[in-house]
């Protein structure tokens, strides 16, 4: 069962006749010659959890003397194993004693959990910065956003109309708010029967104008409210 | 030829007859002609777990020779296909039986004509349980995950591997190896396996190598009972890998069965429990270990060292 190979191919009569205290490092511990850091450290567990004093699987099995012993055994094995450096003095030492074959070295490449899902975590699509003194002057010189900004009404066709003069696309706005799309797509055709609820509105369309940076948003936000207000149907 | 199988367990209240019975029942239902025995000499009670609380004849009327042939002391049970041989009723001294007799009682065993033959042996460790646990290769230990029962399978294994090694030698012979192995290897030495074994193999190799093979051969199966919620689920595994490390034996963990308090109550109510509750998680526990003992059944070993 568990001892799946042990470590030079002795028979199992061939162990228990050797003794444990006559056992390789490895056939203490369970695991195979070319064990891996973590099973070292999983094997070192699982004997303790057998050895331990107070173990149930053990227990009346070894004298006192008997049990200390085999428990400082397996630190010794447990500490050798876990350490690169002494591990590979420790398979010199078994090779010399012809324990142990030589193997070819075959720098482990550390395991990397694999990934079940081809999931790109980069956004969809490209975010843009606003927050550059070039884009602010484009705001600031365009003759088309400033006529909308002077008008006293707001509606979602002016926002599409900014958005549009300042080259953003719908996406971009929505990757960056977190609004859904159909939300913003609405706000802009002022389809006004879909619209969110009031109170959601008005946090939508403060962030949409904060992600153009068109300023002054307070402001911006109140007109807009006040003319989607005036075209809901009464 | 019949498979046997001996279920011992050391210490008293681990389940052994409970599991005799359960396991001999769902043998019974897949259609193999089964036979139970029961060999707890002295303590009889698995004809009560298989409902036949007043059998009419038993394993005590073929040793006292009232019936001459052991399968005339077979009773029926009311599941079809399942048989016994009850301990019920027995004189008093029963529990001391005489070497000859034991003998002529396993002989008699290996010979009758039924598919699966389960024996429901006694606690402890006396020569009765050990003899007639090395009558098969596909002994099954069972214990409790209590360090009192766990104690005493041990003591049963060790007392077997002892019980094994002596059949070897004579009687002179063995007490010379005992000294031997006590004087090289220091105090209380002759009492570990793997001493007494390192000094069969200096002394006698020839005869080394047939226990080693002997060994190698048993198809020992373990089964942990009354197992807890909160109990550690792995015992099993752990025992089996010290005795194979400790001792050079195979002991396969074949299950655990969980504790369940229905079981009690259908014993109380005298009905069968795997009848009564067949959808317990106990019952489908037992129905695992059934599938897990059955798999392997091995070579059958007709104690030719006796």
């Amino acid at each position: 069962m568990c001892s799946s190979g042990p470590a030079a191919g002795r028979s199992k009569g061939d162990l228990m006749q050797k003794g444990f205290d006559q056992l390789s490092y490895y056939e203490m511990l369970d695991i195979r010659p070319d064990a891996a850091p973590f099973e070292v450290r999983h094997a070192y567990n699982a004997a303790l959890q057998i050895y331990q004093p107070g173990a149930l699987a053990s227990y009346s099995f070894f004298s006192e003397e008997e049990r200390q012993e085999i428990l400082s055994l397996l630190e010794t094995a447990y500490r050798t194993l876990i350490s690169d450096q002494a591990r590979k003095e420790y398979d010199e030492e078994l090779i010399r004693r012809g324990e142990l074959d030589v193997r070819t070295e075959t720098p482990l490449s550390p395991r990397k959990a694999a990934s079940c899902f081809e999931i790109s975590r980069a956004p969809v699509v490209k975010s843009f910065n606003n927050n550059t003194p070039d884009y602010r002057d484009r705001i600031r010189q365009s003759e088309r956003i400033s006529a909308i900004l002077t008008k006293g009404e707001l509606s979602g066709a002016d926002l599409k109309q900014i958005r549009t003069e300042l080259g953003v696309a719908v996406e971009q706005i929505a990757e960056e708010t977190k609004i859904r799309r159909d939300h913003l797509l609405n706000m802009e055709e002022d389809r006004v029967a879909r619209l969110p609820a009031t109170v959601f509105l008005k946090g939508f369309v403060k962030s949409y104008l904060k992600c153009l940076c068109v300023e002054p948003v307070e402001e911006l936000s109140a007109r807009y409210m006040d003319t989607v207000s005036r075209h809901a149907p009464s | 030829m019949a498979h046997l199988w001996p279920i011992g367990g050391g210490k008293g209240g681990s389940g052994k007859s409970f599991l005799t019975s359960s396991l001999g029942r769902l043998s019974a239902e897949l259609g193999k002609k089964t036979l139970v025995i029961d060999l707890d000499l002295g303590s009889a009670n698995l004809h009560t777990l298989v409902g036949v609380p007043y059998p009419q004849k038993g394993l005590s009327d073929y040793i006292r020779k009232k019936i001459q042939r052991l399968e005339d002391a077979v009773v029926e049970t009311p599941q079809s296909n399942l048989f016994l041989i009850s301990g019920a009723h027995d004189n008093f001294d029963i529990a001391n039986l005489p070497y000859e007799q034991k003998i002529k009682t396993l002989r008699a065993i290996t010979k009758l004509k039924y598919e699966r033959i389960l024996l429901d042996l006694g606690a402890g460790t006396s020569f009765n349980t050990l003899d007639f646990f090395l009558i098969s290769q596909n002994g099954i230990f069972i214990t409790t995950p209590e360090p009192t029962s766990v104690e005493n399978v041990y003591r049963l294994i060790r007392a077997i591997y002892f019980r094994r090694i002596r059949y070897c030698f004579t009687a002179t012979q063995f007490k010379a190896l005992e000294k031997e192995t006590d004087r090289e290897f220091g105090n209380g030495a002759m009492n570990k396996p793997i001493y007494m074994m390192k000094m069969i193999a200096k002394t006698d190799s020839e005869k080394y190598r047939q226990l080693q093979d002997e060994f190698g051969a048993y198809r020992f199966k373990l089964v942990i009972n009354q197992v807890r919620k909160h109990d550690n689920t792995s015992l099993g595994l752990q025992m089996s890998r010290m005795m194979e490390r400790h001792l050079g034996l195979h002991v396969e963990f074949a299950g655990n069965v969980s504790y369940d308090d229905h079981v009690h109550d259908a014993i109380c109510q005298q009905v069968c429990f795997l009848e009564r509750y067949p959808y317990t998680k106990t019952a489908g526990d037992l129905r695992e270990v059934g599938r897990q003992v059955a798999q392997d059944a091995g070579k059958q070993l007709i104690f030719h060292y006796v």
